[in-house]
């Protein structure tokens, strides 16, 4: 064995330095900061910038969730039904259940966990294209037993009203009027910055984990993975219970911010699409990918909106498109060749 | 010396089709069996139905007395069986260590972080890849990627190593590598049990040789005798041929890795 080699050996064995976590660190610092900052820069404005940076918070939570099932192998179509779960859990409680609001959130994660180790269980043997198509369905049956469920119970299709989780009050002469909003879009930006940050420390752990090679393996070939001793329906069922967990709480957090759930809206195909769309032009099977593809999309879309107020969707297709053109393996994927390559450029 | 892999009428039936029938044979410990026949003799499958990649219609597979016949692939991985594929598949996002490192960390439950490393240099060590193991999987060479192929399955501490044709399209300075190679697998206590083409090279290393054709097993036992047997001989051949040859192995070796591959080795 060569002297670099044992080195980096033993580098192995003491760990790397975790810059993972250092990441996550900066991440919640910023996140803290960023109401206050929005407010010092933008004054009033800071209320569509709060309510802009929870939607981007909420898009890394369904592309990071997402990514770590499709870490497998599989890519979920399901999506939109393990948020939609989590949503009218929510609903369904505050309607039917004399509940403090917030229990709904955790209780949304638990029903779409459920949710998705059904459809799991069924789609076990499935492979990809089989996989996704069946999972396509399921998001569709969802939606309509919801559409068609009695209307006392569920709304049927003029959905339910959800009550905010946050109402602050206005406070004549102590406050100005958009204070309020204020108030109540920085509440909520602080609830999806810490799922997001569970999110992104469920998925560290994923990733540092035995589970990850596991996961990559299974992700190229399950039956050489299986042959290798990696149980393969185990590993798939956890990554459902994660994926759908995190996802189900973010769609009963939306639907206290909306307002409301809706099954064309709750269950929407959107959903589906952003959760895979995401990851894919951030970088997938990484945490950062699905991280740089919510902020990036994000920003891009709001850029256009602000200079195109109309059709400015077209030029968001158009840098979807020529992201995945150029860059098939995201802007993370895509960057990080780069530097692997110039570095070994370097020691030649 | 002791059966550790027995198989019991194995029969895999697709739709009308009997790919593998009534399938026996019993493997001792310590020795390397070879599964020969001509192309379509049932030999993968049978390899399959040993390893659980497929469910048999009907018969069992025992290993150390225990019975695996309704386990998973993974869980046959777990009692000491490991595989290696005919197409080499190592996991291209990975290096060569790493790969390695999956079968040993998941061989075998419970293993520790760091005995799985040891394992998996272990194993790096025993087929001469540990000055690959920092590569990506996907720049080998075809002969670097069989022995990363083998270093993988014997990661999972297997018992009993079964081997899907090594040799297939290996060079014959290569050929001659991967005998050396099956025969230090051997060394380590592993019982071999592999499917292969090439004559000469099945006459270097099998101890023991069943003969199947059309999904039947023909005959079973030492080299020098199974090749003189008429029926393999036909089997090879066919019954009307115009100049029927004697010696199985001249017909049998595809061409490239023929003769000389293993003569050096004997």
């Amino acid at each position: 064995m060569s002297a670099p080699a044992a080195a980096s050996r033993a580098e192995a064995r003491r760990g790397p330095f975790p810059w993972d976590l250092l990441g996550v660190v900066v991440l919640a610092i910023i996140a803290a900061f960023t109401p206050d900052l929005l407010r010092f820069v933008f004054d009033r404005a800071s209320v569509s910038y709060l309510s802009i940076a929870s939607n981007a918070l909420s898009l890394a939570i369904l592309a990071l969730s997402w990514d770590m099932l499709a870490r497998t192998g599989n890519l979920s179509l399901a999506h939109a039904a393990f948020y939609g779960a989590g949503a009218y859990t929510t609903a369904l409680l505050v309607k039917h259940a004399d509940v403090p609001l917030w229990l709904g959130i955790p209780l949304g994660g638990v029903v779409a966990v459920a949710f998705a180790l059904l459809l799991g269980s069924f789609t076990l043997r499935l492979r990809g294209i089989y996989f996704a198509i069946a999972t396509l369905a399921f998001a569709e049956v969802l939606k309509s037993v919801v559409h068609h469920a009695p209307t006392d119970f569920a709304g049927g299709n003029a959905g339910m009203n959800v009550p905010a989780l946050f109402r602050p009050v206005f406070i004549a002469g102590e406050m100005e009027r958009w204070e309020v909003a204020y108030m109540r879009n920085e509440a909520y930006f602080y609830v999806y910055a810490g799922l997001l940050v569970a999110t992104v420390l469920a998925s560290i752990l994923l990733q540092r984990s035995r589970l990850r090679h596991a996961m990559t393996a299974m992700r190229t070939n399950e039956e050489v993975a299986g042959v290798m001793g990696v149980r393969a329906t185990r590993v798939k069922l956890l990554a459902f219970t994660l994926s759908s967990a995190f996802v189900g709480m973010l769609g009963a957090v939306e639907a206290h911010r909306v307002g409301s759930v809706l099954p064309e809206q709750s269950f929407s195909v959107a959903t589906t699409v952003l959760a895979l769309v995401t990851p894919i032009f951030g970088g997938l099977y990484t945490t950062l990918g699905p991280i740089v593809g919510a902020f990036g999309l994000s920003s891009v879309q709001e850029l256009l909106r602000r200079t195109f107020a109309d059709g400015y969707l077209i030029g968001y297709g158009v840098v979807l498109v020529l992201t995945i053109l150029f860059m098939p393996r995201g802007v993370v994927g895509t960057l990080g060749t780069f530097f692997r390559r110039r570095r070994k450029g370097a020691q030649r | 010396m002791s059966v550790v892999l027995t198989a019991k009428g194995l029969s895999k039936r697709f739709g009308g089709l009997a790919a593998v029938d009534d399938v026996s044979f019993e493997v001792e410990q310590g020795e390397i069996f070879a599964i020969i026949g001509p192309n379509g003799a049932g030999k993968t499958t049978t390899l399959n139905l040993v390893s659980g990649l497929l469910v048999p219609t009907a018969g069992s597979v025992t290993l150390h007395g225990r019975d695996l016949t309704t386990l998973t692939a993974a869980e046959r991985c777990h009692a000491g069986l490991g595989r290696a594929f005919q197409v080499v598949q190592p996991f291209p996002e990975m290096t060569v260590r790493e790969n390695v490192l999956v079968g040993a960390m998941f061989g075998t439950p419970g293993i520790s972080r760091a005995d799985a490393e040891r394992r998996a240099d272990h194993a790096l060590e025993v087929t001469g890849t540990t000055n690959l193991a920092e590569r990506d999987a996907e720049e080998l060479t075809l002969m670097e990627e069989k022995r990363l192929e083998i270093a993988r399955a014997l990661a999972t501490a297997p018992t009993v190593l079964l081997l899907d044709e090594v040799m297939a399209g290996l060079r014959p300075a290569e050929a001659r590598d991967a005998v050396r190679l099956v025969r230090s697998v051997r060394d380590e206590g592993v019982t071999v049990v592999f499917i292969e083409h090439v004559m000469p090279v099945v006459r270097d290393l099998a101890d023991r040789v069943l003969v199947m054709d059309y999904g039947k097993v023909l005959t079973e036992g030492r080299y020098a005798d199974v090749t003189k047997d008429q029926r393999v001989i036909e089997a090879y051949l066919g019954r009307d041929d115009d100049a029927p040859p004697t010696d199985v192995a001249a017909a049998a070796a595809p061409a490239g890795a023929s003769g000389d591959a293993a003569e050096d080795e004997a």
